[in-house]
């Protein structure tokens, strides 16, 4: 279509958001949209072997979030034309052109690859597959706030069903800082006003970090013991329900 | 001769059309080395080899509203062939020559979570050929009436943004697109919306509807009629036999395929035969037809149960 279409809700939507940054800034306290406290993660549905051409695949909803990823591999690469020791991980994540409210592109997200490709980086064993590449794809089907730990926790629950050997499951989760208030978990109008951000990826059985990301402006003096802490108790318990996750899908194929 | 649709490892004699080294071999390895002759013996005894009869489709289902951001959509499963289809609407100056009619964009994609085929740098070579497959199919069934599509006329009216999703591609491709399209369409729920004095137009909720009072511009139109519904059904020919819904693993290797549309009337919307080694003669043509009016019924059940479904919601 040559001529440039709009969208109806375009100018609803942006009076609705100036009206709440209005009303969060000034109230100390409120109730979350959906319910929840601050300190509340939404319940997770996680399902493995959504797609069956893959070597391993995994769908998983966080409220309206809702990502789909798919391993391939470890399977030959034409880039991968020198020999090396060590395999190579390759991640793409597409946004749907439905994913968010106002109609999209459609195309590859190039930050939220490099993102995932930097997460899950120290948890794959990349000396199991040499000279081969193992390919991670990421489609982000709704976008409903907290998108990139999610995608994360999808892929490397996609990862372990593809039987791809890592030193632990990759969990994350990110919280939002709005006044004095932490968030975590946020959902989409959340983070449209939300002040600071911080996503955190760790494996959390062996309590190490695979990747911090620090954004924003943060009021708070100690950002390490709150949000940090906050953040590797709910990866440890993520971990936990993604661990029972591929229990019952091993379970089902016996 | 080992139970169709079982893995078993059991020894194959070599047989007309196999060398003498696959005297001995597993069934796996058959089926990769020699897939013709694979088949060829299972369509001897008229199955296939996941248990299926050759004219029997497989298990499909339809599911609506999977998509909350979008107006309407539908997700649609054919065996393992995943289908995910959305419509947004947006706001256009109608053209000139038909001022009173709204459009309809279509758009297939195929990420590379779909396929092994498919990476990020080389998209699939079947995914613009669908694409345009099913814009003809759509416009040219006349299942929706774009005239239903007009907000203002002259000023103002609909176009509707469908996108396909392929999550999972194994066969049968442009049957479940089209069955996801037909079904989001019948799903699609028109938001309420006024006009501003500029003469932009914006959605209005329910509670501002009854504080303000806002003249809304569609207030009785919110579904769209759908005419008739067109049903697809692909089938592949090899030699004198005719498999209908083929999996990927069929279609790659009996490279004939041909694919009827037909309406709920029974008129025939479109036939497409793209080349292919084999020739498929008048009786052939026929004989894909009546299969597609067997598995039309069928279908036609499968969206009303999922319409009836959603309704009671």
């Amino acid at each position: 279509m040559a001529a440039s279409t709009y969208s109806p809700s375009q100018g609803t939507e942006r009076r609705q958001r100036q009206q709440q940054m209005r009303r969060l800034s000034i109230q100390s306290d409120w109730d979350r949209s959906d319910g929840r406290s601050f300190i509340q993660c939404r319940p997770a549905f996680l399902r493995t072997g959504a797609a069956n051409a893959a070597s391993g695949s995994a769908y998983a909803e966080f409220g309206t979030t809702k990502v789909i990823v798919s391993v391939f591999g470890p399977r030959e690469s034409k880039k991968a034309m020198m020999y090396s020791d060590n395999g190579r991980l390759n991640c793409n994540v597409t946004f749907t052109t439905f994913a968010t409210s106002l109609r999209g592109q459609g195309s590859d997200n190039k930050e939220y690859s490099a993102m995932l490709h930097k997460a899950l980086e120290g948890a794959v064993i990349l000396e199991t597959f040499p000279k081969t590449t193992v390919d991670v794809f990421a489609l982000v089907l709704e976008s409903g706030g907290s998108d990139l730990p999610v995608i994360i926790s999808c892929a490397s629950l996609a990862l372990a069903d593809a039987g791809i050997m890592m030193y632990d499951l990759v969990s994350s989760v990110s919280v939002s800082c709005i006044g004095k208030n932490i968030l975590i978990d946020p959902t989409n109008e959340e983070e449209v006003c939300q002040d600071g951000s911080l996503v955190l990826a760790c494996m959390p059985a062996r309590n190490e970090v695979t990747q911090l990301t620090l954004t924003g402006e943060w009021s708070l003096p100690k950002i390490n013991e709150q949000a940090m802490e906050l953040c590797m108790d709910a990866c440890l318990k993520l971990a936990g329900i993604m661990r029972s996750c591929l229990k019952e899908s091993a379970n089902l194929s016996n | 001769m080992t139970q169709s649709g079982q893995m078993e490892t059991t020894t194959i004699g070599g047989g007309e059309g196999a060398t003498g080294m696959a005297a001995q071999m597993e069934v796996e390895a058959f089926r990769r080395l020699f897939p013709l002759p694979f088949y060829d013996r299972h369509l001897s005894k008229s199955v296939r080899p996941d248990a299926r009869t050759l004219d029997s489709a497989r298990e499909t289902t339809i599911s609506l509203g999977p998509v909350a951001s979008a107006d309407g959509s539908a997700l649609v499963k054919i065996g393992e062939t995943t289908m995910l289809a959305a419509i947004k609407l947006e706001v256009m100056t109608p053209s000139t020559e038909s001022p009173d009619e709204g459009s309809i964009a279509v758009e297939f994609y195929m990420p590379p979570i779909c396929s092994p085929m498919v990476r990020p740098g080389r998209p699939a070579e079947v995914a613009p050929v669908i694409s345009q497959q099913l814009s003809d199919v759509i416009m040219s069934s006349r299942m929706v009436n774009l005239k239903e599509l007009c907000l203002i006329s002259g000023k103002a009216s609909w176009i509707a943004y469908l996108d396909v999703y392929c999550l999972n591609a194994d066969g049968s491709l442009f049957d479940a697109a089209l069955l996801s399209a037909v079904a989001a369409f019948t799903h699609l729920q028109i938001p309420l919306v006024s006009v501003n004095e500029e003469g932009r137009v914006f959605t209005v909720s329910g509670e501002q509807q009854e504080k303000t009072k806002l003249e809304l511009v569609n207030k009785e139109k919110r579904k769209l009629s759908i005419g008739n519904t067109p049903f697809p059904v692909t089938c592949v020919i090899h030699k004198e036999h005719i498999l209908v819904d083929p999996t990927a693993e069929e279609e790659a290797v009996m490279e004939t395929s041909i694919t009827i549309v037909l309406d709920t009337l029974g008129n025939l919307v479109s036939i497409y035969k793209p080349g292919g080694v084999g020739l498929a003669s008048t009786a052939t043509i026929k004989e894909c037809i009546s299969r597609t009016k067997r598995r039309m019924q069928d279908l036609k059940i499968i969206l009303e149960e999922a319409v009836s479904v959603m309704e009671v919601d």
